[in-house]
């Protein structure tokens, strides 16, 4: 490869990368100083007890205490937490059979069935929100014409139930990404080796073999890599829980979701707390165990030599 | 059996996939009582008064909208290919000390990115005297990391004799970024449109930094949306046509080149 390795190089390639890293450092490092900042900012308890100004900087644990005994924030992260962990592996799952059965069918209808599957991760959150509470919801909607009531149960309101909302957030966010994922997957299986398939034709490997000794492993490291972008999307979702709940956790907080709540703490669009140090100490501690967890799937994906 | 039932099951997903969209267009001309009435698909008129009350302006702006959101997407995926394809070919091509610090700071942008700083970055454009700016909120996300990973993959394949050819000619590494740049023309299509969707669905950032009455088009579906404000459904679901409109032709367009760049970038 080109280039020098004295520091002449890195100069002369500053006008490349020089963007990228002012970029970087003006929205991505310095706001996260200022919200590590403004998390250790006197907690409005202390400061009052203190008599000081409320929001003076002062370096204090409070916020993050009292973040820890805010029940409504440990209900966030737990619905958050199943939220993830039902995005992920539904997602996967279902991405992975439907790219299996597309993988097998003819040029043209491979083309047809993976657009219209994007569909929805072109639409707006909002719009599949809308969608949901339209088309799915209600005594009308499609999910207790077609599911509950043939099945002989009684209609469901999805979202006045609290056990439903949140597998209805899971399948919005199903709903919008097994398109895109499939995709991924799709272009995978179709970056093996013809040689592999011949092979196991001739050895006489079923569908089932095929899948479990070629086309899963052929893909493992996208899996992984869906699976990150899957759980970094699920911490930071809030469009979709914002236009179907209208900001709210609905019934019981059953759809709260960590940054709809931290939304409501830091602004008066949400509870009119216009508590931002606790908000930023609640989005700090999700952040550093996020980046931690998204950390753990690469480090261990590239140690069973998964990562490419 | 197992090919036939696999078959059903991907016919039963792609009815549920896009039939709602069907739906939804068809429903953009319906009244509330014909929407509520979901198993219906066809109107029995097809009455515009959504589409002409969404363009009348008398809700919300929507053409500014429309425009705003062209010019943030539009503008923040072009810069952002540049920017990021920048980095990735130096990131690729170049051997320089920082240079696995360059990385990380793209992989960091990944595992933390821009929607979970919203709050941050809110309280940092509060401090700069930007927030209502259009322009603060574009350049906030220019940086992407996953476009430097995606681009450092895709130079990557660029074969260093070429580079180093390049390189005895007399061009400077700017000059050769810029002279390989149409090699990567499919994979700079891809990531830009990639980009424009994420930032054309942006919700939480716009409604903290933009002020109430400038909108971009998720703020004003959710506008929209909110019952208290008795706007009829079909104008919501209206709104959702036309935000999709644009994504569907870009798409469209562009699906076999973005197949193909993918399945490069898959493989490398």
């Amino acid at each position: 490869m080109s280039g020098d390795q004295s520091s002449k190089g890195i100069l002369s390639f500053v006008p490349l990368f020089g963007p990228f890293l002012i970029l970087w450092f003006i929205f991505w490092l310095v706001p996260l100083f200022t919200g590590l900042e403004l998390s250790f900012t006197g907690h409005v308890s202390e400061m009052a007890s203190d008599g000081a100004k409320v929001g003076e900087y002062k370096a204090t644990w409070g916020n993050y205490q009292a973040a820890l005994g805010d029940a409504k924030w440990v209900k966030s992260l737990g619905n958050t937490t199943l939220f993830v962990v039902g995005s992920i592996t539904s997602t996967l799952t279902l991405s992975f059979f439907l790219a299996s059965v597309i993988f097998r069918m003819h040029r043209v209808s491979q083309a047809i069935c993976l657009f219209l599957l994007i569909v929805p991760s072109l639409a707006l959150p909002g719009t599949l929100a809308k969608l949901f509470y339209l088309f799915f919801h209600g005594k009308s909607g499609v999910l207790n014409q077609f599911l509950v009531m043939p099945l002989g149960f009684q209609q469901v309101n999805w979202m006045m139930n609290p056990d439903w909302i949140l597998p209805c957030l899971v399948f919005q966010s199903v709903w919008r990404w097994t398109g895109l994922i499939t995709l991924l997957l799709f272009c995978g299986m179709q970056a093996i080796p013809r040689w592999q398939f011949e092979t196991a034709s001739l050895e006489g490997a079923n569908r089932g073999m095929v899948l479990q000794t070629i086309l899963f492993p052929g893909v493992r490291h996208l899996l992984w890599f869906a699976a990150i972008f899957l759980l970094v999307d699920g911490v930071a979702a809030f469009s979709g829980a914002y236009n179907l709940l209208g900001g709210s956790g609905g019934v019981l907080d059953a759809g709260l979701l960590f940054v709809t709540y931290v939304y409501q703490v830091a602004f008066p669009g949400g509870s009119g707390r216009f508590d931002l140090p606790l908000a930023s100490a609640m989005s700090l501690a999700v952040a550093i165990a996020t980046t931690g967890i998204a950390y753990f799937l690469i480090w261990s994906s590239s140690k069973k030599g998964v990562a490419r | 059996m197992f090919k036939f039932l696999s078959r059903i099951c991907l016919l039963m997903v792609l009815l549920l996939t896009t039939y709602p969209f069907l739906w939804m267009f068809f429903s953009s001309f319906k009244t509330n009582q014909e929407i509520y009435r979901t198993a219906h698909i066809i109107p029995k008129f097809f009455n515009f008064f959504a589409y002409k009350l969404l363009f009348s302006n008398d809700l919300i702006k929507f053409d500014e909208v429309l425009l705003r959101s062209l010019f943030l997407s539009g503008g923040q995926a072009v810069l952002a290919c540049l920017v990021t394809a920048a980095t990735g070919y130096a990131i690729a091509v170049g051997r320089f000390w920082g240079k696995r610090l360059l990385f990380l700071a793209a992989m960091l942008l990944i595992l933390y990115p821009k929607q979970a700083l919203s709050l941050f970055l809110f309280e940092w454009m509060v401090r700069l005297g930007i927030t209502g700016s259009l322009y603060g909120l574009l350049f906030s996300g220019v940086a992407s990391g996953l476009g430097v990973v995606f681009f450092a993959q895709v130079f990557k394949k660029i074969p260093p004799e070429l580079v180093d050819l390049a390189r005895l000619e007399g061009k400077s590494h700017f000059g050769c970024f810029l002279t390989f740049l149409p090699l990567v023309k499919p994979a700079l299509i891809t990531y830009g449109i990639l980009h424009f969707l994420l930032s054309w669905q942006e919700h939480l950032l716009p409604l903290l930094v933009l002020k109430s009455d400038e909108l971009t088009l998720p703020l004003a579906l959710a506008k929209l949306s909110d019952s208290s404000y008795r706007i009829p459904e079909a104008v919501g679901l209206a709104a959702g046509v036309v935000a999709l409109l644009p994504m569907l032709i870009l798409f469209g367009i562009s699906f076999k080149r973005i197949r193909s760049a993918l399945s490069d970038w898959v493989v490398s």
